[in-house]
């Protein structure tokens, strides 16, 4: 019950496409993949489900070659956006439809969907038509029928773009804790980072048609690989810098870092997470604000001040350049410090 | 909140003039046929030969053979409508009206000047050896009849099936396919379904306008040909009129009309049910 995707591109007449993908998603695994609008994620669905088909490359579901098998022989199970329910069924027919489709009796075919609605706590509503039930019933109902048949891996396309926030968050671990049940591969292709970030364990950034970095969610937000995946996930303040005698010479002023820097004269980009600065509030500049550690201190005026409940994110105008900040405190803020551990540096681009 | 009364009233009188109009043109007359109708033994007598059972036959025959070749023509006309852009879908839609707004004795001229005698491809048609005598045999008679009402009876079904196969959903397609359906299978599991009360409801719309039409009847086959709307005509112009007659002949086809139109009505209902979302 695994993805593989080696050397996969597909164009489309217009010129976009998805170009040289690889990914691999272990067994059990949850794959998000994420990228702004246009960037192809939906079309790297589309190729796995066999709705397209690609130019070269490999896609293998649980280790066998599908790029001839058509999309019914293909096992897959999709949810859409929409959740393309059957309108003209009722919820227990639309969960036992794939069913239907292998033949199973008709017996067995409503013991395994009363099944499947009962753990998605839908049984009451059985016997109702799409149109009867709410955008996370149907959300629910749609995942149960592209489940039932035990398919060997999941896609979800955007599926939580539809519910109101209130919902979203809930129906997000109900995916994750069903997926898990099912100890099923998944790809989870949605445009909102942090929905990506919170249930995946893999997340993949595309942009253009590539696949810019693959990595577990932590690391993508520590180590990027470059400025747009820096700049996609999460809150950044990205500065470019040139490296001098062991230091990086940015707009704001220099700054140290623990991490590993290129010779001198080389031109960096330089990130700074918002939540690992250090604000300045009145009783530090009263005690005297060291620059020890060779942290870089920050004075200015915050320009915008954002109330997030139990955050706060400034921005704080410098000498040379704005900063993005997050604290929890509430007091005034007169400045940031910045210490070398905060200063990430990204790799060269090609 | 409730309008005051007299914006009320104010309003009411905005639909006088369409009351007016509406019991002096077909209230009024509809209640002059019911009363001519039972006059005498004007209804006995209709029931009374043969001659008014077969032309009920011939009309509804006439009539579903003219909706079923409407139907089969205007599917395949709505569904690749429904896939081109939508600038040339508004451009064709305009053509494919245009018929609409023809009379039916004009529709009939036309298709005499194709295919009558002399006409444009009946005299193609003999070049390459068909005899004329029966093409036009044929075309003057219930075949011509159903492809002059088809003219007209297909842009209502393309109008009528659009906006299905416009909202169709394509992902319920590859949902199908995804789950393991082959492509026949979903055509005839997902969309058939879906799309049939609207086809019941237009089959029975443009039966029942082609059960009803003279004009074209009239003007292509004279009284010559035994179906409802022509018997009709015959009672009331010929030199022995027979109005009590016609007004149970009327009152048939009228009875006849109204329950074509309701099982098209049910139809459409359902479709509504089945395809509105919440």
């Amino acid at each position: 019950m695994s993805i593989a995707i080696s050397g996969l591109t597909f164009r489309y007449p217009g010129g976009a496409g998805v170009f040289g993908i690889d990914l691999d998603v272990a067994p059990g695994a949850f794959c998000a993949v994420i990228g702004p609008s246009g960037c192809g994620k939906t079309t790297l669905l589309q190729l796995i489900a066999g709705f397209l088909r690609p130019e070269t490359g490999r896609i293998a579901l649980s280790g066998v070659d599908v790029a001839d098998v058509a999309p019914k022989d293909r096992n897959v199970g999709v949810v859409f956006q929409n959740y393309a329910l059957f309108p003209h069924m009722t919820a227990l027919e639309n969960v036992a439809y794939p069913l239907k489709l292998r033949g199973v009796s008709a017996a067995e075919r409503r013991e395994r969907a009363g099944q499947a609605l009962e753990s998605a706590r839908l049984s009451a509503l059985a016997d109702r038509r799409p149109n009867q039930l709410s955008g996370g019933q149907q959300q629910r109902v749609a995942l149960a029928r592209a489940l039932v048949f035990r398919p060997r891996a999941l896609l979800l396309d955007e599926p939580l773009s539809a519910l109101d926030a209130a919902h979203r968050a809930a129906m997000r671990d109900e995916i994750r804790a069903v997926q898990r049940e099912h100890g099923i591969a998944t790809l989870h292709v949605t445009h909102d980072q942090e929905e990506a970030l919170s249930i995946a364990d893999v997340v993949a950034v595309m942009d253009a048609g590539r696949l810019l970095q693959l990595a577990p969610p932590r690391e993508l937000y520590d180590r990027p690989v470059n400025r747009f995946v820096a700049g996609f996930v999460g809150h950044a303040n990205l500065f470019d810098a040139k490296v001098a005698k062991g230091a990086l010479e940015t707009p704001v002023g220099p700054m140290r870092t623990l991490d590993p820097l290129p010779e001198d004269g080389a031109t960096v980009t330089v990130l700074l997470r918002p939540e690992a600065l250090e604000p300045i509030v009145e009783a530090h500049v009263r005690e005297g604000v060291a620059a020890a550690d060779g942290a870089l201190v920050l004075m200015g005026a915050v320009t915008r001040d954002r109330f997030l409940g139990s955050l706060r994110r400034f921005d704080l105008a410098v000498a040379g350049g704005t900063i993005l900040g997050e604290t929890s405190s509430q007091a005034p803020i007169l400045g940031v410090r910045v210490p070398p551990g905060a200063v990430r540096v990204l790799p060269p681009e090609a | 909140m409730t309008p005051s009364a007299p914006r009320n009233t104010r309003l009411l009188w905005l639909a006088l003039p369409g009351v007016g109009v509406l019991t002096a043109f077909f209230l009024a007359p509809l209640a002059v046929v019911f009363i001519e109708a039972g006059k005498g033994d004007a209804i006995a007598r209709l029931f009374a030969g043969r001659e008014f059972w077969d032309a009920l036959v011939a009309s509804l025959w006439l009539g579903a053979r003219a909706a079923a070749l409407s139907l089969v023509v205007g599917i395949g006309v709505a569904a690749h409508l429904a896939r081109v852009s939508p600038r040339l879908r508004a451009a064709l839609q305009v053509l494919i009206a245009l018929p609409l707004t023809f009379s039916g004795l004009i529709v009939a001229y036309g298709f005499i000047l194709l295919l009558g005698r002399a006409g444009f491809i009946t005299l193609l048609l003999e070049k390459v050896g068909a005899d004329p005598a029966a093409i036009a045999g044929a075309f003057y008679g219930p075949v011509g009849l159903i492809f002059a009402y088809s003219y007209y009876l297909i842009p209502r079904v393309v109008l009528m099936l659009l906006p299905v196969f416009l909202n169709f959903d394509p992902r319920q397609m590859q949902a199908a396919e995804s789950l393991g359906a082959p492509r026949w299978r979903a055509w005839f599991e997902i969309v058939l379904p879906q799309v049939a009360p609207t086809f019941l409801a237009a089959f029975c719309l443009v039966a029942a306008v082609a059960v009803g039409a003279y004009g074209t009847a009239l003007a292509l086959v004279g009284t010559q040909l035994n179906i409802l709307p022509l018997r009709l005509y015959a009672l009331i112009s010929d030199v022995g009129a027979d109005f009590p007659l016609a007004s149970a002949v009327s009152v048939l086809l009228l009875a006849v009309c109204s329950m074509i139109m309701a099982v098209a009505e049910i139809a459409a209902a359902r479709a509504e049910d089945v395809n509105v979302r919440s």
